[in-house]
């Protein structure tokens, strides 16, 4: 069994703060594998038998229009969607080859391995920054000074640091808006994740923030899968790799962002990355 | 679905017409060439050199409003390899007007006289005629997205090769008079203009087949002939 497995199995309390990481340029862990992955929200059919992979070290794009269907996959990932009132999923969705629907796994476990950003930045009002950061970590029973170095390395990560080492006691929500959505990129990185799905994490932000979200993505790739759902086109082909177009709920076509961008297979994307509908 | 973003298409529509128009008035300057070859017309000559600036114009005003709608629409897919090919279609309309220019700046050159060789002004005229068929193919080609247009240019460019070749053999053979001599080099560069305007309709069928395929190959290799 993988390490990867093993910590999905256990209960949450039982993963070391700080899991060992591979060394060398390209990440061998992280690898998502959606098979005839199909949710739906009570009678509403949302994905579709969608099959899909996403490479570790890369940054995959998920694009189409509003309902069809990007948000619901990404939120079956880290099992998100079945706490929606009437969600439900079926299918495999394999984290390095273990399906993280199996009933044997620790849900909070997938979570802490597949992190989360939202559109809005949602840090916890009554926290400081630095309580923020390592939320997530003080859950795990770690030593308390081991957190906060964690939580610092986190700050660091995320592009932070430099910005609020001098006011991490202070509340997380006086920080601009930009800085909040990097403080929760930073909350997700401290339980260092393999995967960062970033649902529109830059819809609610001005553009030079968003340039620093989209920097930081660039950053982030070489550490952390991640899978990033969004409306703006221009940001899909900055910082992909590979992009994906869905569809009323299926997959229309899946490739690198250059080729789909500049020559897509299907004319349904053709239709939709020049503006024709959407 | 309804269709979205229509001011922009129109606009991008617009643009192509006025690109492939330049192909028009590059097709009036290189009639008006052959004809200022053909009567030694000194004046008609001037008149291409001068109006060579509308077709510098059409490049600059296109080349501009693309630039701005690759600034502000982000074109992607059909759209920006089509913005990519008009880039090009413009440069090589610029060039074309220019070659034209070249042949007519050498007309004072080749003098009053009567041609010194009908046979070779006969040539260059007949490669005029054909170039002329080349560019309007390509300009078809291009509207149509016709691939199988576009490459047949390459077939009908071999023939203004050849009559190139040919003009450089009649050059060869005009004798030792040294002002027949200078009168066929002249003539020669005039033959060379034209068969560059030839290419320049090839390159431009070159690039209906990438807005088509996506992909660019040259029809064919100058460097690695067949």
């Amino acid at each position: 069994m993988t390490q990867i497995a093993e910590q999905a199995q256990q209960p949450s309390q039982k993963i070391p703060v700080r899991a060992p990481r591979p060394q060398g340029p390209r990440r061998e862990r992280g690898n998502v594998e959606l098979q005839a992955l199909h949710a739906w929200y009570g009678a509403n059919h949302a994905v579709r038998g969608v099959s899909l992979g996403f490479d570790a070290g890369r940054v995959t794009a998920i694009i189409g229009p509003s309902g069809c269907g990007k948000s619901t996959m990404v939120r079956c990932i880290n099992r998100m969607h079945e706490e929606t009132a009437s969600g439900r999923a079926e299918g495999e969705v394999l984290l390095d080859g273990i399906d993280l629907y199996d009933p044997a796994i620790d849900v909070v476990g997938v979570r802490r391995l597949v992190g989360m950003v939202f559109q809005k930045p949602n840090p916890f009002p009554t926290m400081s920054v630095i309580d923020n950061v390592t939320a997530g970590l003080r859950l795990t029973g770690a030593d308390k000074d081991e957190v906060e170095d964690r939580g610092r390395e986190a700050l660091v990560e995320a592009g932070l640091w430099e910005e609020v080492s001098g006011r991490l006691k202070a509340p997380g929500t006086g920080l601009s808006g930009g800085q909040q959505q990097r403080l929760c990129i930073a909350r997700a990185l401290a339980v260092e994740p393999e995967v960062l799905l970033m649902d529109e994490p830059c819809s609610a932000l001005d553009p030079v923030a968003t340039l620093r979200i989209e920097e930081l993505i660039a950053e982030l790739k070489e550490r952390v899968t991640i899978v990033i759902v969004t409306h703006n086109m221009q940001q899909a082909a900055r910082v992909a790799d590979t992009t994906a177009f869905m569809l009323s709920g299926e997959l229309v076509e899946v490739g690198l962002t250059e080729k789909l961008f500049t020559n897509p297979d299907d004319d349904r994307t053709e239709q939709y990355v020049t503006g024709k509908f959407g | 679905m309804p269709e979205t973003r229509s001011q922009y298409r129109d606009e991008l529509d617009q643009l192509e017409a006025s690109a492939l128009g330049g192909l028009e008035l590059v097709n009036a300057a290189l009639e008006r060439t052959a004809e200022a070859v053909e009567h030694q017309d000194v004046e008609l000559a001037q008149l291409v050199v001068a109006d060579d600036d509308r077709i510098d114009g059409r490049y600059l005003e296109v080349h501009q409003a693309l630039i701005t709608l690759l600034a502000t629409q982000s074109p992607v897919a059909t759209d920006l390899r089509l913005i990519s090919a008009l880039l090009h279609v413009l440069k090589n309309v610029e060039r074309m007007g220019d070659q034209c220019v070249n042949v007519c700046k050498m007309i004072p050159l080749s003098g009053n006289e009567p041609p010194a060789d009908r046979q070779m002004v006969e040539m260059i005229l007949t490669m005029a005629r054909q170039t002329r068929t080349l560019i309007a193919q390509a300009k078809r080609a291009f509207e149509g997205r016709d691939v199988e247009m576009a490459r047949d240019l390459v077939r009908q460019d071999d023939v203004v090769d050849n009559l190139n070749r040919e003009c450089f053999r009649l050059a060869l053979e005009i004798g030792d008079d040294a002002d027949r001599r200078e009168w066929a080099m002249t003539m020669l560069l005039a033959a060379r203009a034209i068969e560059r305007i030839g290419d320049n309709a090839v390159d431009i069928g070159e690039q209906v087949a990438f807005v088509v395929t996506g992909l660019f190959r040259e029809f064919e290799d100058a460097s690695h002939p067949v």
